[in-house]
């Protein structure tokens, strides 16, 4: 994974205490996970949500982005495929092409595919229903900004909530993404079909992820677990890890 | 055409009714008002006086009957709105447009409150999975229920089934929404005053479900096929935008009313808002955005398009509200006004088509005191001696539990996002529902929804008592005390008296343990003319109940995965009566004895007692005796460990048909460490409420020693693995064949 090559200007205040870095929270019409992704981010202390729109054309002042999950646009014409041709994507592009962090989670996971920011193809489950429900994922990498407290080999416990979440990549492409290290989440009993039991994928520089099952619903003293704390816990220490060793 | 026929199919009565209040004909366009207006769907003509005995009397009450939802206060400040409506005729027709349209429709009931809408709940009634058109109907209305609530984000957290043919014709499809709503925020659906204007927003209207609302207060007869196009079409993607646009003007303080354009649509909404103020309201069908500009303006008067509100405000405001529709990518205009002369007038720029004084179209609605029979539903005893004994308490069992209405419903919920908006605690497959109120006091709102078709059939009086108990006792399960309740009264055709005379008796239960139990009744709703070929259903009400739970972190969940827990059963043990019970369905209605009556003062003990045991934190986990009897109840509570089983050792001598199977209402079975069993006895002395030792939950095990009533020692042993995989394959296995 390359090292990002510009870290946001953040300065540590007189009282010698970083202040919170920004996480940018992208809502399109029809995102349903916005607020529960929001109030994650804002459970973490030194993490700061903001809101972004849909129709922004520039990021400014953020030091990472979670497009979080839903219906954006409806699902109508193909699931992420209208979110994927708005301004806020064109700006979450260049974001990315700077080394910083990118994570899209359910409807946010098939927006990046469908942008291309990711690789492969998110299809209708096999069972071709909605399925809700438990299902645990094993990390496969610590080498994303989002699995830094997530060895390979951690088994979480998170929920899916979806019905196009079914995996696809043709076998050369697969055999490229899983030689390059950038699937990071597999599916300890693949709910949907995917191949190679895939959950989560990267980007080839790391920066980017994407990933069907639900962290933010596993943050709270009332669920089931808290393993969805670990994705923003790691995002702040990677964050912290950059502030002070930019290069 | 003799003067009394009706264009709109209103009877010649009712014509005749029309013209005397008129003085004159009606032109087209008043017709059609009147049909919607008059429909039993909007007038509740046969219902309405029956309905006066529920009361929503109470000092939480902040909104009741005649709003668009129902609203109690749980805490300072926060209040829930919530209401239960059916969408049984359109589902039967269009399985997924009309489950779809149902749900968009109660949740924007909730939303024109103010509130915002956090858990969805449902209750479905079909005929057997046997025939492959209730297979398809069943797979549809599901996909239904997920299709609109999932993408509008609100979790779908409680349901349940029943499958019997008696429904084989009239399918029911319920639908309950809740939502939380600030009281500054809180709107009503009444004008103010007059000079308001009144804005449209939402989609545009088009021609589908044009006389939805005549429709649904009609039978169904065998050419029924060409009721499709009054189906509405549901678009949840506008509809999500509707919710977010109508909350923000109502955080706004920006509207004086709101109301969902929901049955008979903009009619409906416009005549209701004006008239509850005794005002009334001139329209300008010209102005109303359309799909298809060459509507007539009856039909867009009665047009039923999905996904439309109509705010009443005061003209400054009305800039405003109409940039808040368009940054949701939403159509809005203003289509008139409302006026001092309390008229419905409808105009199409300068021509006017209607001119209706507004109470003739409410007040002065057709109310019938319909004729009924009393229903006789003691039990018969010249009927033969029941033969429920011959069989085995294991063969019962088997059969009890291969059938979908005792199986396990994960197919069911698994369609349904019932986690987004993380506030759920304790989601389906619970006794109640728990969702958490994000506020600072860690309180949390339960939700129960219960219908029992059997025990109705057998005994509306009853069984309306029986379902109100019931609710009350799967909150009490999960640590919460009921807040109010909303209803859904299916029933078949209110012209025959016999239907009429059930419908009346079910109320009578209702009202008497709402009462009893102290719960208001602050929404509902009424289905009639479920019936096919003059055959109407079995009387079906259905309640949703809400609940306070005080302190989340002392709710108790309906599973536990932990050998070595004690069981056991508190409760009213005195009637272990099998009438109406889901045993006493299996076998056809076998069973001679009468429906039980509710203890009403038992059940009152047995709530305080769990409230004080999930305060103390003694209990684990916790089951309100259910369909099917203890023996399921339990069943159900380890149902999520896979090797989880139970070994039962009775302390006392036992009638065993009863002791297993019988539902009577006011018991709930335990699981608790075994250090805590001496302060739970002490509890249940306290509040005297009988407590039972059953066992312990064991890994491996199914057994059940007991001693009947002549004293012989009897040991029922089950294969755990081979209960637990029948229970969970009854209903998936019907469903997961489909092609």
């Amino acid at each position: 994974m390359k090292t990002p090559s510009k870290f946001h200007e953040q300065e540590i205040s007189e009282t010698g205490i970083i202040p919170p870095f920004k996480v940018g929270i992208v809502r399109f019409p029809g995102t349903n996970c916005d607020t529960d992704t929001f109030e994650a981010v804002e459970s973490i202390s030194g993490l700061e949500p903001v809101w972004l729109s849909y129709h922004q054309e520039t990021i400014r002042d953020i030091d990472a982005v979670i497009l979080p999950g839903g219906f954006s646009y409806g699902d109508y014409l193909r699931t992420g495929a209208m979110a994927a041709q708005t301004p806020v994507v064109s700006a979450i592009r260049k974001f990315a092409d700077d080394g910083k962090p990118v994570m899209g989670i359910c409807n946010g996971f098939q927006i990046l595919v469908e942008s291309k920011m990711l690789p492969g193809a998110l299809l209708m489950n096999a069972s071709r229903t909605f399925i809700c429900e438990e299902s645990p994922v094993v990390s496969q990498t610590s080498k994303t900004p989002f699995n830094t407290l997530l060895p390979e080999g951690t088994r979480i416990s998170l929920p899916i909530a979806h019905q196009e979440g079914r995996y696809y990549l043709p076998e050369k492409e697969l055999r490229e993404i899983e030689a390059s290290g950038q699937v990071i989440f597999r599916y300890v009993n693949n709910p949907n079909g995917s191949v190679h039991d895939i959950a989560g994928v990267s980007n080839r520089r790391g920066n980017v992820v994407g990933l069907m099952p639900h962290p933010e619903r596993r943050v709270r003293d009332s669920s089931p677990s808290r393993d969805g704390l670990l994705l923003f816990e790691s995002l702040l220490i990677s964050l912290r890890n950059r502030f002070f060793h930019p290069d | 055409m003799t003067s009394t026929t009706s264009r709109f199919r209103i009877p010649p009565s009712e014509m005749e009714m029309i013209q005397s209040l008129l003085g004159r004909e009606p032109s087209l366009t008043e017709e059609a008002v009147f049909s919607a207006m008059w429909s039993e769907h909007c007038s509740y003509k046969s219902s309405r006086i029956h309905l006066r005995s529920f009361s929503a009397l109470h000092p939480r009450v902040k909104a009741g009957p005649g709003e668009n939802a129902g609203i109690v206060q749980v805490q300072d400040g926060i209040s829930v709105a919530f209401k239960m409506e059916s969408h049984n005729h359109p589902s039967f027709l269009e399985p997924f447009q009309g489950s779809a349209t149902g749900v968009g429709g109660i949740l924007r009931d909730v939303i024109a409150m103010g509130a915002r809408p956090v858990a969805l709940a449902n209750s479905l009634v079909f005929g057997s999975l046997r025939h492959p058109r209730h297979r398809t109907l069943f797979q549809r209305v599901v996909e239904g229920i997920a299709g609109y609530g999932n993408p509008a984000g609100i979790p779908t957290i409680a349901g349940e089934t029943w499958f019997d043919d008696r429904y084989q014709s009239n399918i029911l499809v319920n639908v309950m929404a809740v939502g939380i709503v600030k009281d500054q925020s809180i709107m009503s659906a009444k004008a103010s005053r007059e000079g308001l204007l009144a804005i449209y927003i939402g989609n545009m209207t088009g021609r589908d479900g044009v006389s939805g609302a005549a429709m649904a207060s009609r039978g169904f007869t065998r050419d029924g096929d060409d009721l499709r196009p009054q189906v509405q079409i549901a678009d949840p993607y506008a509809g999500k935008n509707l919710m977010e646009a109508t909350l923000e003007i109502a955080r706004r303080g920006l509207a004086d009313s709101i109301q969902d354009m929901g049955a008979a649509g903009l009619t409906s909404s416009s005549t209701e808002m004006a008239g509850r103020a005794g005002l009334g309201m001139e329209l300008d069908v010209s102005l109303v955005p359309l799909r298809d500009p060459t509507m007539e303006p009856w039909e867009i008067l009665l047009s039923e398009s999905q996904e439309r509100m109509l705010v009443l405000a005061t003209p400054q405001n009305a800039e405003t509200i109409l940039e808040i529709a368009s940054s949701w990518h939403l159509s809005s205009a203003v289509i008139g006004k409302t006026i001092s002369d309390a008229r419905f007038v409808v105009r199409k720029k300068d021509h006017t088509l209607a001119s209706i004084p507004i109470s003739h179209l409410t007040d002065n609605a057709p109310l019938y005191q319909r004729p009924s029979v009393p229903t006789n539903r003691t039990p018969n005893s010249e009927a033969a001696p029941s033969m429920a004994g011959a069989h085995s308490l294991s063969d019962l069992f088997h059969r009890m539990i291969d059938h979908p209405n005792g199986g396990d419903p994960r197919w069911i919920y698994r369609h349904f996002d019932f986690e987004v908006q993380t506030r759920t605690v304790l989601g389906p497959g619970h006794d109640s529902a728990v969702i958490d109120l994000k506020s600072p006091s860690g309180s949390g709102i339960a939700i129960s929804i219960v219908s029992q078709p059997h025990a109705c059939a057998r005994d509306p009086y009853r069984g309306g008592a029986l379902i109100v108990s019931k609710a009350v006792t799967e909150l009490a399960a999960v640590g919460a005390f009921p807040l109010a309740l909303t209803d859904c009264l299916n029933f078949g055709n209110p012209e025959n008296p016999v239907v009429m005379g059930e419908f009346q008796e079910a109320i009578r239960g209702i009202a008497e343990a709402s009462i009893a139990f102290d719960i208001p009744v602050v929404s509902g709703n009424v289905s009639l003319y479920n019936e096919t070929d003059q055959t109407s259903i079995p009387p079906t009400p259905m309640i949703g109940v809400t609940g306070l739970l005080p302190a989340l972190r002392n709710r108790i969940s309906g599973h536990t995965k932990a050998p070595g827990l004690k069981l056991a059963i508190v409760g009213y043990m005195e009637n272990m009566s099998l009438g109406g019970s889901y045993l006493d369905w299996i076998l056809e209605g076998d069973v001679q004895e009468a429906v039980p009556s509710v203890p009403y003062e038992k059940i009152r003990g047995l709530s305080s007692f769990m409230m004080a045991s999930s305060a103390r934190g003694s209990v684990t986990a916790t089951r309100a005796v259910g369909r099917g009897g203890i023996v399921r109840t339990l069943l159900m509570m380890v149902a999520s460990a896979p090797s989880l089983g139970f070994y039962l050792d009775l302390p006392k001598s036992i009638e065993p048909l009863g002791f297993f199977f019988s539902e009577s209402p006011g018991r709930i079975v335990l699981a608790y460490s075994a250090e805590e069993e001496s302060r739970i006895s002490e509890m249940a002395k306290e509040w005297n409420v009988t407590f039972l030792p059953l066992g312990y939950t064991a890994p491996g095990v199914w057994t059940i020693r007991f001693r009947n009533m002549e004293g012989n020692l009897k040991e029922w042993t089950e294969n755990l693995g081979v209960i637990k995989s029948r229970f969970q394959r009854a209903l998936s296995q019907f469903m997961e064949e489909l092609p």
